[in-house]
């Protein structure tokens, strides 16, 4: 009998380390945020939570470059806002930053908008814990298609994943990196006609029940951790139901004496110009990131106490992305990356 | 709960768990506790609860009677009384809306305006097995070859032992209903042979079975799109579809119960091997043709009637000829039958059905024709090659067959029967056609390889298993090999299987039955 448990243990022992490493090879990285859990303990000082108003509006390794503390996007593709709990809630253990940044481009959205599988680019990065669980339960939890008997094709990515061997790559491999710490730029422009006269609302409609309970539980657990955020309405085109959607989700946010900022009622970025710094209406291009960032990063140092890590050699690969992503700007636009911060400087 | 999903592997797991664990005494509860929740999972309703007491409470208190009254009238009109409840229930959840077809086509024949609506019934899974067990426990009862079950939860544990709930096979209170009560110590060598047959049938079922049916559904889908050979290739791939889906689920539900220690009767020998119809259905389905035999099939040509009619025919036709009258007779009736109980519509009941005792008659009736041309041509039939051409034309013939039993409808059926005969050459030398036809057959060239060499895997092992019988020969190995050989087919399944998110996870053909 002992012989017999020793060879089921001996069997299941090599069946855990192959499956690990077949794991390892088949999965392909959804989203920079699996990323997030090999960074180094206590080396981000900001995450920035949102979708891709987020890793393409804000130049992380221009900001280390500028002021020397480190942001990192739990970012992922429209973003599901019911999410953002979860990936602080994960931050904090891994982490522990001094700055969380909210984008609330999604926070009005539909729940229809829930009924994709969009939020699996999300909670499949996230680390197999209880807190993904909680997540997909949530996201789920407004899907009503879904049986409850079907929640664990999205608790084990695993059963999405495995049929991944057919795109199986050398970065499957040897592993692959995440570019730029996260940040996305194009140099695509696209003028959208209404921008000429794209004036924020001022009108309020209500955020629907369920969207305001999600935003009111995700301000319950930054005031019960204490915690230090800001909330980012991002520059960009909104039609004007959601913008009045918005002002309500900003209303509701300042009533908790909570940090609010709405990027297009701001007269400092009134250099982010719609007909040039645009990719396409919901997100800016490498030029109006660049804007933003500039300003962006600024005012997160001069408001909250962030560190400087510049001479630290523990942060060179922040350095190295920096000189990464320049390289690559150069490549796509022919221009140097440090005139064009000169001229947006100077203006 | 499908076969082959992880909710059905942790359910199987804690089961067997629990009853290795606990007394031998009380092991049976657990089955019984195990077989409930299988049955009530998908469909816990009032009404599915309802129909459960409905089959299990007659047949509970109507078998005591039968036994009280064995061989007297009494008894008799016990049995008739408790199958006829069975079969009331069976045909409400199962054939209303064939009858209400009909009716439909009858009004439409006659120009009466006016059509039933369909009904859709909440019917439990494996209803039409536990319905046909719980008829030959109270016919075994009556004929004296069983005992009645005194105990109810014993009773139900017989109809809902959940491994066979799905695809079957059909077990007999005589032979399986004592290992069900009695306990079992665990078995480690009993557990790895399980274990091993269970990996087998998932295999099949997630690598091959799954990737055939993508094929087929795209072709069979898009009949506009394909030609005659891709319509004919869809058609062979049905059929390994469905042997594969069907053996699959039976060597998982066979792996389950022998790890448990309880023996069930196999269900397939290899059909695809036959050199006629008639033999293909002796290796196919097995336990089910066993069960039409035995209290369909016998029953009805010892009848009365059968008997008087024997004696009007071979008072007509002559001795040889007209004996065989009523077992024509006797055949068409089980096979119209079967064909019923694979689904209440026409196309199977012609599928599975009347085509198959065409088939079979044909071969009767005209074997001897044949055998008389074979000779005068000179056509040995002890070679290889015959014997190949009658294994080709069997597998041919069942598959074409199984066009009505996959179509969804006679009309659907038809369609691909046309698509398959309407031999357009000019679609083979047009490129363009031929490039979507590829891109739409719903497999690319990695599905196609990995399908290619899973079928050549099943093909060489089914020609190994007719000389041997292989899991024993593999377990007699050394460890080394006989695990790489495990692990191989345990990531090949994890890797390669059709299954999770993307997929229509293993719907299993037979668990519709």
């Amino acid at each position: 009998m002992k012989k017999n448990i020793a060879k089921v243990v001996v069997f299941l022992l090599i069946f855990i380390i192959l499956f690990l490493c077949i794991n390892k090879i088949l999965w392909i990285a959804p989203s920079p945020i699996s990323y997030f859990y090999n960074e180094p303990k206590e080396t981000i000082d900001v995450v920035y939570i949102g979708s891709s108003n987020a890793y393409m509006h804000f130049n992380s390794v221009l900001a280390y470059d500028l002021y020397g503390y480190t942001t990192f996007f739990l970012s992922t593709e429209a973003q599901t806002f019911a999410l953002a709990k979860y990936l602080m809630i994960d931050a904090e253990k891994y982490q522990n930053p001094s700055l969380y940044v909210i984008d609330l481009g999604k926070v009005a959205d539909d729940m229809d908008s829930y009924l994709g599988e969009e939020f699996r680019k999300t909670t499949d990065s996230m680390k197999f814990s209880k807190n993904r669980i909680n997540a997909i339960n949530e996201v789920l939890s407004y899907k009503e298609d879904i049986d409850k008997k079907d929640y664990i094709n999205y608790y084990f990515s695993f059963l999405m994943y495995h049929n991944k061997w057919k795109d199986i790559s050398k970065s499957n491999i040897i592993g692959s990196k995440n570019l730029y710490k996260g940040y996305y730029f194009s140099k695509l422009t696209d003028k959208i006609e209404s921008h000429d006269t794209y004036i924020w609302s001022k009108d309020i409609i209500q955020l629907p029940e369920e969207n305001k309970m999600i935003l009111l539980n995700l301000i319950k657990y930054i005031k019960e951790n204490n915690l230090n955020v800001i909330f980012v309405v991002p520059e960009r085109y909104f039609d004007e139901t959601f913008q009045a959607k918005i002002n309500d989700a900003v209303n509701i946010i300042e009533n908790n004496n909570l940090k609010v900022i709405n990027c297009n009622t701001l007269e400092e970025l009134n250099n982010i110009d719609f007909n040039i710094d645009l990719q396409n209406a919901h997100h800016l291009n490498v030029y109006g990131s660049t804007k933003y960032t500039l300003w962006f990063s600024k005012y997160l140092k001069e408001n909250y106490n962030l560190p400087d890590h510049r001479n630290d050699v523990r942060y060179s690969s922040w350095d190295s992305e920096y000189k990464r992503f320049k390289d690559n700007f150069k490549k796509i636009t022919d221009k140097n990356f440090d005139d064009l911060l000169l001229e947006y400087t100077n203006n | 709960m499908n076969l082959t999903t992880l909710t059905f592997l942790v359910f199987c797991f804690i089961t067997i768990l629990i009853y290795f664990v606990i007394p031998k005494k009380f092991q049976w509860v657990v089955l019984l506790i195990s077989s409930i929740i299988f049955l009530f999972y998908d469909n816990l309703h009032i009404s599915t609860v309802i129909q459960a007491l409905l089959i299990l409470i007659p047949s509970y208190i109507i078998g005591i009677q039968i036994e009280k009254n064995s061989n007297t009238k009494k008894g008799k009109i016990f049995l008739i009384a408790g199958t006829l409840i069975i079969l009331a229930q069976l045909f409400y959840l199962k054939y209303t809306n064939l009858f209400l077809a009909t009716f439909n086509h009858i009004f439409n024949l006659f120009k009466i305006d006016y059509q039933f609506d369909f009904v859709y019934r909440n019917s439990l899974i494996g209803i039409s097995y536990y319905s046909l067990i719980m008829i030959s426990y109270l016919v075994d009862i009556y004929r004296g070859t069983c005992n009645a079950q005194k105990n109810i939860f014993k009773c139900a544990l017989f109809m809902s032992y959940f491994p066979i709930l799905t695809s079957g096979p059909f077990i007999r209170y005589g032979s399986v209903g004592k290992e069900l009560y009695e306990g079992h110590k665990f078995n480690y060598d009993r557990m790895v042979r399980g274990l091993v047959r269970i990996l087998w049938g998932v295999f099949k079922i997630l690598v091959i079975s799954q990737r055939l049916g993508m094929f087929v559904d795209s072709v069979y889908g898009n009949l506009e799109l394909f030609n005659f050979i891709f319509t004919f290739a869809a058609m062979i791939a049905f059929t390994l579809q469905l042997y594969t889906n069907f053996s699959g689920s039976i060597d998982v539900i066979m792996g389950i119960s022998e790890i448990i220690g309880i023996k069930l009767p196999e269900n397939f020998t290899l059909p695809f091997f036959s050199k006629t119809v008639t033999e293909l259905w002796r290796n196919w389905h097995i336990t089910l043709g066993a069960w039409l035999k035995d209290y369909i099939f016998y029953p009805l040509l010892k009848s009365d009637f059968m008997q008087k009619l024997n004696k009007k025919c071979q008072k007509r036709f002559g001795k040889k000829v007209g004996k065989k009258i009523p077992m024509y007779l006797s055949m068409l009736i089980m096979w119209i039958i079967i064909g019923a109980w694979h689904g209440g519509a026409y196309t199977f009941i012609i599928g599975s059905g009347i085509l198959q005792f065409v088939y079979m008659f044909l071969e009767d009736t005209l074997g001897q024709i044949s055998d008389k041309i074979n000779k005068k041509l000179g056509i040995r039939k002890d070679v290889f090659s015959y014997k190949l051409y009658q294994v080709i034309r069997t597998f041919l013939l069942f598959s074409f067959a199984m066009i009505f039993f996959r179509a969804s409808s006679l009309t659907n059926a038809f369609e691909i029967i046309k698509n398959i005969f309407i031999i357009n050459l000019g679609t083979l030398m047009n490129k363009d056609a031929l490039l979507n036809m590829i891109t739409n057959m719903g497999l690319d060239i990695y599905d196609f390889a990995i399908l290619f060499v899973s079928l050549i895997i099943l093909f060489i092992m089914q020609l190994l298993a007719r000389k041997r019988d292989v899991r024993e020969k593999l377990l007699e190995q050394n460890i080394i090999f006989r695990w790489v050989i495990l692990y191989i087919l345990i990531f090949t399944i994890i890797i390669f299987g059709c299954y999770g998110a993307g997929y229509d996870a293993t719907a299993f053909i037979y668990r519709q039955f």
